[in-house]
Parts: structure tokens; sequence; C-alpha cells
């Protein structure tokens, strides 16, 4: 047993940590003053390819699958390393993280899925990036949201290509995306076994009506809605090709890329709760809060409840780079961790008090912002429901 | 390098109390609550196991392991019968004070509260509750030091609320000698940490247990058409109790880990693990008995039994109150000097 993050991770986390006191949280709060993404042509973003940041694990011409890159994640340490730096990286802005360029939660479908074509074709571009680039991930529609299965974006193969139709909604990146990784169905009836997914490119005609909606936090990013109509795509960006679907693995690639991000989800919100936490300790010191028995007992709480989730992503990131199975940790992180980043919020704002209610706080931005981390994969509720099945065998319907 | 696998000795050490737990302890319960005490063949099992003398230095006859290696044994000691295991393992608990006394009955006392005085080398003051019918030993472990002391008057035999395995006494200390006694604030904060990992480690085994047995119970119990497990107002509360064991067993297990390396924050983090553990088992064992209904309630089932051992043991320790208060004081104390706006792992 060993509790201490390795050396490469340590320095990530501290790289992290500049970046994140420099620029990130500057970022995030003129974003949320202003009530709008920070623009794709923004220089902060060209600023992090230079950095070497916005660009993709895969690597291409080693073997079947190819290769991941070490530092980013080698085998042993892949998904532990990422999220001890969405931690830290939410823990400065969450929303601001969201934003990076990059392939985003695409990568890690097309690495599993992709056919060695399209790695070149839709992961290439992201191995040196000559400008920021985004890739998307788009599941969500208007009627179908932790219940992925429920899509109705329709796909049908028409020759040479696939015709999709429908409208995907709260798409992180999709506006300003190479690419959007679109899940389609061709038939609803058969839940996930009928799911498709397409890599639909810039520019495609019949994706359009892009639309940047208005949440309640986290605006630094883009959470977008945009509509397929008649979009045809060549059947050479249906990820996988065919095969892979007849083959039944279809089903799996959606909850595949779900189980390695839960977790993450979990260590972004515990890196969001541990901030609401330092901002609100430094308001108790300043204000002479903190030799009171009822304010310190409920940090004490909150740096508890804080400690269990960040172990809880912890266990189930070391599971998911020992491939063992981690559906019911990676649930559970992913059930506690947001409960308690609001918790940690909310106590801020009291300790506040009317200085919270003013609305230009950083605790107040994070009681706004760690909200939508009890909703992104998976409701706490759909969370629930995973872990007992696996635990009750409890039924689907 | 983050690693949650356990090493193949403790492994060992683990499914070595897990089989003793099993054999000895599981199906004896209700036996050894009501002769207050453990059976002989139990007795001698246990101490062929070797776990007697798991913290005792190896030049004292004793196995040499740490914290981890308590942890994990007294989960499953806790899962079956804590009750028995204080019984049983009550020398091995008085070696966090001191190891003069390894053959005796020691019942331990957190005295955080200077409810007892040392003066002249004798103690005085009494103590409502004791977990043993005659203890031998008293180790008085304060905020300063411990005092090992001999065997106090018994003024009153109790039924007691849980724990009834290890017997239950009022005594009377005045007057008792002080065979041995030392002053060190770290050493008796290290040891107080030991004492909390003890407990809070035999909380997380009867949570566990009581996790499981209602778990099994409402899979096969059928009403209202299907079983109660899957209404998902109980599988919602089976999935949080269950989060609740994992949880508790990461915090224990990453303060041991602390604990075994002489990190500076262990004594706070150990504080921390028993308030979850304390927190926890009050929303889990009522809860596993919910689960059971009526039967819960009844002591054909050992829920309600759960549920008074778990309230019991997280009286002990010197009580969750003064954790939480030395868990909160090391974060605050921290945030008086610096709140240091990083991550940092």
């Amino acid at each position: 047993m060993d509790l201490e993050l390795d050396r490469q991770s340590r320095d990530r986390v501290t790289m992290l940590a500049a970046l994140g006191r420099d620029t990130l949280r500057p970022l995030g709060l003129e974003a949320d003053r202003l009530g709008r993404p920070i623009p794709a042509d923004h220089e902060f973003f060209a600023s992090l390819v230079e950095l070497g940041q916005g660009r993709t694990r895969w690597r291409p011409g080693h073997g079947s699958g190819g290769r991941e890159s070490g530092q980013e994640a080698g085998r042993t340490g892949g998904t532990l390393a990422m999220i001890c730096a969405v931690e830290e990286m939410s823990y400065w802005d969450r929303g601001v993280a969201v934003a990076f360029p990059g392939p985003g939660m695409g990568e890690a479908a097309i690495m599993g899925m992709g056919t060695e074509d399209q790695k070149q074709r839709f992961l290439g571009p992201f191995v040196e990036p000559d400008r920021p680039r985004w890739g998307s991930f788009a599941m969500t529609e208007p009627g179908a949201g932790s219940d992925t299965s429920a899509i109705s974006t329709s796909c049908r193969r028409d020759g040479d290509d696939w015709i999709l139709n429908g409208a995907k909604m709260f798409i992180g990146n999709a506006s300003r995306a190479d690419w959007i990784m679109v899940w389609a169905t061709v038939d609803r009836k058969q839940g996930r076994g009928g799911h498709r997914a397409f890599v639909v490119e810039k520019g495609t005609p019949g994706l359009g009506n892009f639309k940047i909606e208005k949440k309640m936090g986290l605006k630094a990013y883009e959470s977008t809605s945009f509509t397929l109509e008649d979009c045809c795509v060549p059947a050479a960006n249906l990820l996988g090709g065919e095969q892979y679907y007849q083959s039944r693995e279809g089903t799996r690639g959606a909850l595949r890329t779900f189980n390695a991000m839960r977790p993450m989800v979990a260590a972004m919100a515990v890196g969001m709760g541990r901030a609401a936490q330092d901002e609100a300790l430094i308001f108790a010191r300043d204000n002479g809060l903190l030799d009171r028995t009822r304010v310190r007992d409920r940090f004490e709480r909150i740096d508890r409840r804080l400690a269990a989730a960040r172990l809880l992503a912890w266990k189930a990131a070391w599971l998911a780079d020992k491939q063992l199975p981690n559906i019911t940790e990676a649930s559970m992180a992913k059930a506690l961790a947001p409960a308690v980043a609001l918790e940690a919020a909310s106590l801020g704002m009291e300790l506040l008090g009317e200085t919270g209610a003013r609305g230009d706080h950083l605790v107040e931005k994070l009681f706004r912002d760690a909200k939508a981390m009890d909703i992104v994969e998976g409701t706490g509720q759909v969370q629930r429901v995973i872990i007992a099945r696996q635990l009750v065998d409890l039924p689907r319907s | 390098m983050i690693d949650f696998s356990t090493a193949p000795e403790l492994e060992l050490l683990r499914d070595t109390a897990a089989r003793f737990a099993s054999d000895h302890l599981r199906g004896n319960a209700r036996e050894h609550e009501s002769v207050r005490g453990v059976t002989d063949a139990a007795a001698r099992a246990w101490r062929d196991t070797g776990l007697k003398l798991l913290e005792f230095p190896g030049e004292n006859g004793g196995a040499g392991l740490g914290a981890l290696a308590r942890v994990l044994v007294n989960e499953e000691l806790g899962a079956a019968d804590p009750g028995a295991t204080l019984a049983l393992d009550s020398s091995a608990t008085g070696l966090y004070v001191s190891a003069i006394h390894p053959a005796q009955r020691v019942v331990v006392v957190c005295d955080l509260e200077s409810r007892l005085t040392v003066a002249g080398g004798r103690l005085s003051g009494s103590l409502p509750w004791v977990p043993a019918d005659e203890p031998a030993v008293v180790a008085v472990l304060s905020r300063e030091g411990a005092a090992v002391a001999g065997a106090p008057k018994v003024l009153e035999i109790l039924r007691g609320s849980g724990l009834r395995a290890a017997g239950a006494s009022a005594v009377n200390l005045d007057g008792v000698e002080v065979l041995s006694q030392w002053s060190d604030r770290a050493a008796a904060a290290t040891a107080l940490a030991r004492v909390r990992l003890y407990t809070a480690s035999l909380l997380l085994g009867v949570m566990r247990e009581a996790c499981e047995y209602s778990r099994a119970y409402a899979v096969d119990r059928v009403v209202f058409g299907r079983p109660v497990a899957h209404h998902q107002g109980m599988a919602f509360m089976i999935a949080d109790m269950a989060m609740a064991v994992e949880a508790c067993r990461l915090l224990l297990h990453e303060a041991a880990w602390k604990l075994d390396r002489g990190d500076s924050d262990a004594a706070a983090v150990c504080a921390r693990a028993l308030v979850e553990a304390c927190e926890q088992s009050m929303f889990v064992t009522p809860s596993a008995l919910q689960l059971l209904g009526g039967h819960g309630f009844m002591q054909d089932h050992p829920v309600e039994k759960f549920m008074r051992e778990a309230r019991t043991l997280s009286l002990m320790a010197g009580g969750v109150d003064a954790a939480r208060d030395d868990g909160g004081a090391a974060l605050v104390d921290a945030a008086r000097v610096e709140v240091a706006r990083t991550g940092g792992s």
C-alpha cells in the first residue's frame, strides 16, 4: 500500500498549480463576470499549445493499437496521473480546465474502438498541433441525459455514407471543435445495442444550428446544442467500422469511456470542493470565525469527506489502471465527491453571510459551479442505480 | 506511486483473522454475549493464531507489525464479534499504552477530560463502565501520558448496552496503586491515535457485517411483489451503506499507513478516521436493522446487536467529540498560519 504520488505526478501538479494561480482562476472569474465562454481565439489557448498542452496521448506507428506516451498515460499510471492533474486544474477553475484544447472525451473512444486510419485522421492532428484544436463528444440530447440508452439521433446507411438526424445538447466545446463524436442509433428499440459513434467533421453539411447555452456556472467553456439535419457522414467516419458493431462490441464502447470518466469527474469535484474549503477557511480566519466550535466542526466534516472522496476516486482510477473492474468504486466516487463539493461551497456561503449574497466572491461562483458535478457523467442517483445493480442485482426496468 | 494493494504477508494475517472469526466467533456470538466472555475453545484457538501479540516488538515475542496490520485484522474480528474481540485481545490493546502486562486482562481508558487523577503513586476517581467484569489492570491514557494501575474495585457488574461478550462493570479507582507511569505528550498522542484506529477498525468490521447481512436479507425477502432490495428507496440506501463502508475503510487504511510511516499529521488523520467510523456506523447499523423491519428488532437476527455494538464502540477511545476536536484543531491551526491554496496531494 502506498498513497504517495510519484514524483512525475507531483511535479505536474506543481506546474499546474502555478498555471492555475496565474491564469486559470483569473480567466475563470473573468468568464463568469462576462457570462460567456473564453473565445476560441483567446491567446491563452495558443499559449497552452506552446506549453505542450492540448495533445493526444496517442502516438502513431507503434503496433496495431498505437502507443500512449509514457509521460501522459503509461499503462500503470494513466488514469491516476490524469485524475491528479484534473483535480488540480479544477481546484483553480474547472470551467477553464474543460475549455482546454485537445481531443477531449472522444480520444479514449477513438483509441479503444477506432481503426488505424481513424486514429491517424482524427488524433493525428493532435500529436503536435499547429494551433489550438478541440475534439468534442456528443451523447446528451434534449430527451436523453444520464439515460444514454434513450438517445434518438438516428443514423441510416446510404451507399458509402450514413445519414444522421437529430439534436444534441449540453455538448462541451462543440462549436469550436475540428470534429464531434456523435452517438446515434440505428434502432432505438435496441437500446445501447443500436448505438453507433460517428466522427462528424466541422463543416459537414447538415451539421449546424449551434447555440451556446446560458448556464448557472462553469461559464468558461461552451456547452452547446446543435442539430443534425440529413447530415451526410462518410462510412469511413463510423468509429471502428461496421465490423466492430457486428461483433457486439459497440454497446460497450460508450460505457467503457464513462467508466474511465467517473473517477475523473469525482476528482474534479474534489478539486472544486477543496478550493471552496480553502477560500472559506481564509474568510473564516480573516474574520475571526475559526475559534467557533460550530464552525470548526463543520470544516472538519468537509475536510474528512473530501479526503474520503479523493481516496475513492484514486482507488477507482488505480483499479482502472490495473485493468480491474471498477464499476462500483467509480460510481461511489462519482456519487460522493460532488455532494461534498457542494457542501463545502455551501458552508463557505454561510460563513460569508451577506458577503456571499453579493455575487462577486469566488466561493459564490464555486457554489454555482459545483452543482453541475452531481449531474454530468450520470447523476448521483444514476450512480446509486449502478451501485445497486452490482450489489443487489437491481433490475433495469 | 499510489498502490491500494495489500502486501502478501498482510493478506495472510487478514485471512488468518477471518478464518478464526468464522470458526470461533461469528457462530458463537449470542453465547459469548450470554456468558460475558468467550468459550475456552475460542480462547485456545485465539492463542494459536499468534495474532494476540501482533504489535508487540519482536524481542518480546511479538510479530512487530504496524497499524495497518492491526486495522486489517480488526476489521475481520469486529465483523464477527467486537465484544469477544475485546475479551480476547484486551492485553494487545494495552500494548498501545505499555507492553508490561501481556498476559493480563487490561482495560484501556482514554481519559481526555481529566476524570481521573494520579497523586502519590495512587489513582483516584471512578468509571461508570469499563468493558470487563473484573479487569486486572487499568491503563489510563491522558493527553500528557499514561499510568498503568492494578485491579480497581468493582462497584457493580453491569448488563452493558453493547459489547456484552467483553463483560461490563462500574469501577472505583480510589487508592489503586500505579504500577508504572510515563509523561510524554507526543507519545501520548501517538498512543491515542493507535487506540482510535483500534476502535475504528472494529467499527468498520461491524459496519461491513451489518451491510452484508442486511443486503442478503433484502435480496431474499419479498415485499409488495419483489425483493426488498429491488425497491429503489431501499436499493439507494443499500448503495449508500456500501459507500459509507468503503469510504471509511479507505480513510482508516490511509490513517494506518501514515501512522506506520510516522507522518507528522498521522495523529490528526487517525482522529479523522475515528470520527468517520463513528458517524457512519450510526448510519449503517440502524439502516441495516431498518432493512429487516420487525425482524431486525428481534434477537433472532444479529442486526440489533450490530447497532448496539456500534453505538458502544463509538463511545470508546475518548469519544467522537474529542476526535472531532483533534481533527478540526489540526485543520484550523494550519489555516491560521497559511492556507496553502494549492492542490498538492
